[in-house]
């Protein structure tokens, strides 16, 4: 009996106009999102490679240790095709210096504005189909009883001896009967574009995590279909029905999700980025007065320097220095100051750091806030778990953050270990052996026989071997479907409770 | 048989539609309800169909209480609503089709459709036409059939005649007519009297939820029902003042 109804409506429904003016929207949106979001996407993808390759070749040809600072360039993702998360806000490259713990990444972003709120605007697949989906779920269910009663046919029908619980899930599965194949059809489209599009490989893992946003997609129409039935449920009359439903709709897709950022923008203070910058920048002033009025000093004093030039010299504030020809004193002087500098440096990112991280955590505040208010909204809810799975929430970027500031720690930690702070070649790709005295420079400078070796670009790059890399790691599925695993339980329960609560609202309803 | 024992409804506001109505109408019995508006003739029916619940009394149909076991109360009685729009996107055999299986008729082919659309008098050309094409008059022909296809052994009939012309509202009663001859009790709610003279083995007047007056056929025959009618509406006019 319940499928008798359902494909009775299903009949009904797919001859309709709006089934008609669905699909229609449906194939002229979803291709052109999906279009631009692929090309959004290669534009990535070509930005990366020359980043990388850049970073790569400016790696291999480090002659120095003090210019040994890898950039990390965060690989594209093909699934945010489908959800763009904050990846919109946020740049993917990110240099490893000595002197600051890198908080996000070089570009876009910047902590003047929580970079992780306010991510729901971009156009992308997840955001229209949720609104596509959800608008479609209430057009066809807000006079899902209305409609019959004003027709007369609730009470035929009922007269025939079926019971109220079978109409209804009779009337529930006919419109979900109508709305599954628009659902499929937009994915079925969306990855058909994509596969036929040269270039792009969406890759094994990624199929499942796209697989369970699929399934999460039609918990999040049938939420939307329970209530429309609901107020359908709870009114006579078609007209009111669809204007209950549509403000329904607005609060739910569109007031509640900037709502909650908002909300959490305004609950959540962070201080003012002015007063981090400016503590920054003390410490920064503290280092160098260290380093150039204490260190530097002291060591001139124990050498008893009287002349400090250098013959060639490259350098720059990070604490990179390269220099070649310099006499052996004043090699010596400068190997000193790095030794007993870098690691101070290394200490007063850890300093700044403290400061950064305290404003960061600020966001982090916010966001919890902002993401449990969108908890109130089914399609902040559906934007969430999508962008979790494809990776590209606040939590996959903070995790790479992470996972660079680890890097960086084990990069330092090699240096300590091989004692390259302490080292000449932390200054010099010249070789010790062939380092000269002021009197040799100088009478050597007088020849005009000047050796190869004191120029940087004649001396050898660094053997990089043993130098720990940068690892990209990727989430798996099963620690992806952990972070969504409650928010997809919570929207089933949701949805159940709905169900009990129209059949409860339907056993009351006056059929006449 | 559809019976009513001290049947009663008191709406949630406290009006009083129905009081204590007995009736009884037998097999292959036609019992018409009169009544001015508002009297309680359609409350009567949505008790019958478990629409509304009473307030008293119980509502039985073949000796089955419509509001204990209501679904199979249902299996034995067919209904035929005033004014009902049916499906307008499906054809009328589509419409049949549909509320045949819903009432358990499954094995029924279009042939048999046909047949029955033929015999309440609907054009052939109507057959396969959409019913939002439809005048009111084919509707409730199309209606009927729905309520006899069902072939159950009571008929709840709400103003069926309201809106026909008066060649379908004898066309109508003819079918009703073969309908009491097959043996099933009828019980039809309408403001004709003419047509439930006509039909009537029963006539039954309403007025303000209580069945104030019910004559035979026979005894019909020397009283003049439209006197009587027009008697108590009178009344009930009087009493208004
Ligand atoms: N849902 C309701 N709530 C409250 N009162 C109702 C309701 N439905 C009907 N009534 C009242 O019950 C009484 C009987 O109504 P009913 O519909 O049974 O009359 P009727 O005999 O079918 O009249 P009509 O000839 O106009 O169809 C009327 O006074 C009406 O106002
Ligand atoms: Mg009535």
């Amino acid at each position: 009996m319940i499928w008798h109804i359902a494909k009775k409506d299903f009949l009904l429904n797919i001859i309709s106009a709006r089934f008609m003016v669905g699909c229609a929207l449906c194939l002229l949106i979803i291709p052109f999102t999906i279009l631009t979001n692929i090309e959004d996407y290669k534009n990535q993808v070509r930005l990366y490679e020359i980043d990388r390759t850049t970073a790569e070749t400016r790696l291999k040809e480090t002659k120095v240790y003090s210019g040994l600072r890898p950039v990390i360039v965060r690989p594209p993702n093909p699934l945010t095709i489908f959800c763009n998360g904050i990846n919109g806000n946020v740049g993917n490259k990110v240099k490893i210096n000595f002197g600051d713990i890198p908080a996000l990444t070089e570009g876009k972003a910047s902590l003047r504005d929580n970079p992780f709120l306010n991510s729901f605007f971009s156009i992308d697949f997840i955001n229209i189909l949720s609104i596509l989906i959800s608008l479609l779920a209430l057009i066809f269910s807000y006079d899902l009883f209305t409609r019959e009663r004003e027709e007369g046919t609730m009470k035929l029908s009922l007269s025939k001896g079926i019971s109220r619980t079978q109409f209804l899930l009779g009337k529930i599965s006919g419109v979900l009967l109508t709305l599954l194949p628009i659902l499929i059809l937009c994915y079925l489209l969306s990855i058909l574009i994509i596969v036929l599009s040269k270039g792009i490989s969406i890759g094994g893992e990624n199929w499942i995590n796209l697989l369970l946003i699929f399934g999460f997609s039609i918990i999040f129409m049938l939420l939307f279909v329970l209530m429309g039935a609901f107020i359908s449920s709870r009114t006579k009359h078609s007209s009111t029905s669809i204007v209950v439903n549509l403000l329904c709709w607005i609060w739910f897709i569109f007031l509640v999700p900037n709502l909650a950022t908002f909300i959490s923008e305004s609950y959540v203070r962070v201080q003012l980025y002015d007063n981090v910058e400016y503590a920054v920048k003390e410490l920064n002033q503290e280092y160098n007065n260290i380093f150039h009025n204490e260190i530097g000093p002291e060591i001139d004093k124990e050498l008893n320097m009287t002349n400090r030039s250098w013959w060639n010299m490259n350098g720059g504030y990070d604490g990179y220095m390269e220099t070649s020809g310099t006499a052996k004193e004043v090699m010596e002087y400068e190997r000193r100051l790095k030794a007993q500098g870098e690691p101070l440096r290394i200490d007063y990112a850890d300093k700044k750091w403290a400061i950064v991280k305290d404003h960061m955590d600020g966001f982090s505040r916010q966001n919890r806030l902002q993401n449990i208010l969108l908890c109130l909204s089914p399609s902040g809810l559906f934007e969430m778990v999508s962008a979790a799975l494809c990776r590209s929430n606040e939590k996959a970027f903070l995790d790479f953050m992470e996972d660079v500031r680890e890097y960086r720690e084990t990069l330092i930690r090699h240096f300590e270990l091989n004692m390259w702070f302490e080292s000449y070649r932390y200054i010099t790709a010249q070789p010790v052996d062939q380092f000269v005295s002021y009197e040799e420079q100088r009478a050597i400078a007088q020849s005009g026989n000047i050796p190869d070796c004191w120029s940087n670009n004649n001396n050898p790059v660094l053997d990089l071997e043993g130098v720990p890399m940068f690892d990209y790691k990727t989430e798996g599925v099963l620690s992806s479907l952990n972070q969504v695993l409650i928010k997809m339980i919570l929207l089933l329960v949701v949805c159940i409770l709905l169900s009990f609560l129209i059949l409860w609202s339907f056993n009351q309803y006056d059929v006449r | 048989m559809l019976q009513a024992i001290d049947l009663s409804k008191r709406y949630e506001d406290g009006i009083l539609a129905l009081d204590a109505l007995n009736l009884e109408i037998k097999e292959g019995e036609v019992f018409c309800l009169l009544g001015a508006n508002g009297a309680g003739k359609t409350t009567t029916i949505n008790l019958f169909l478990d629409f509304i619940e009473p307030s008293g009394g119980q509502a039985m149909i073949n000796g089955i209480d419509a509001t204990k076991d209501p679904l199979e109360a249902k299996k034995h009685v067919s209904f035929v609503s005033e004014n009902v729009m049916l499906y307008g996107n499906f054809t009328a055999r589509q419409n049949l089709d549909f509320f045949a299986k819903l009432g358990g008729k499954r094995n029924l082919s279009k042939e048999d459709y046909y047949m029955h659309m033929r015999e309440v008098g609907l054009q052939e050309e109507a057959f396969e036409k959409k019913l939002k094409t439809f005048s009111k008059g084919m509707r409730q022909k199309v209606g009927l059939t729905i309520a006899i296809i069902k072939d159950a052994p009571n008929i709840l009939l709400d103003e069926p005649t309201t809106g026909l012309d008066p060649k379908a509202a004898s066309e109508l009663l003819q079918i009703l007519f073969q309908q009491k001859k097959l043996g099933k009790s009828i019980l039809m709610c309408t403001h004709d009297i003419f047509r439930a003279k006509a039909i009537a083995d029963r006539v039954g007047i309403m007025k303000e939820g209580r069945l104030v007056m019910v004559r035979t056929r026979e005894e019909l025959l020397e009283d003049d029902l439209e006197k009587i009618y027009m008697a108590y509406m009178q009344e009930m006019i009087i009493t208004g003042q």
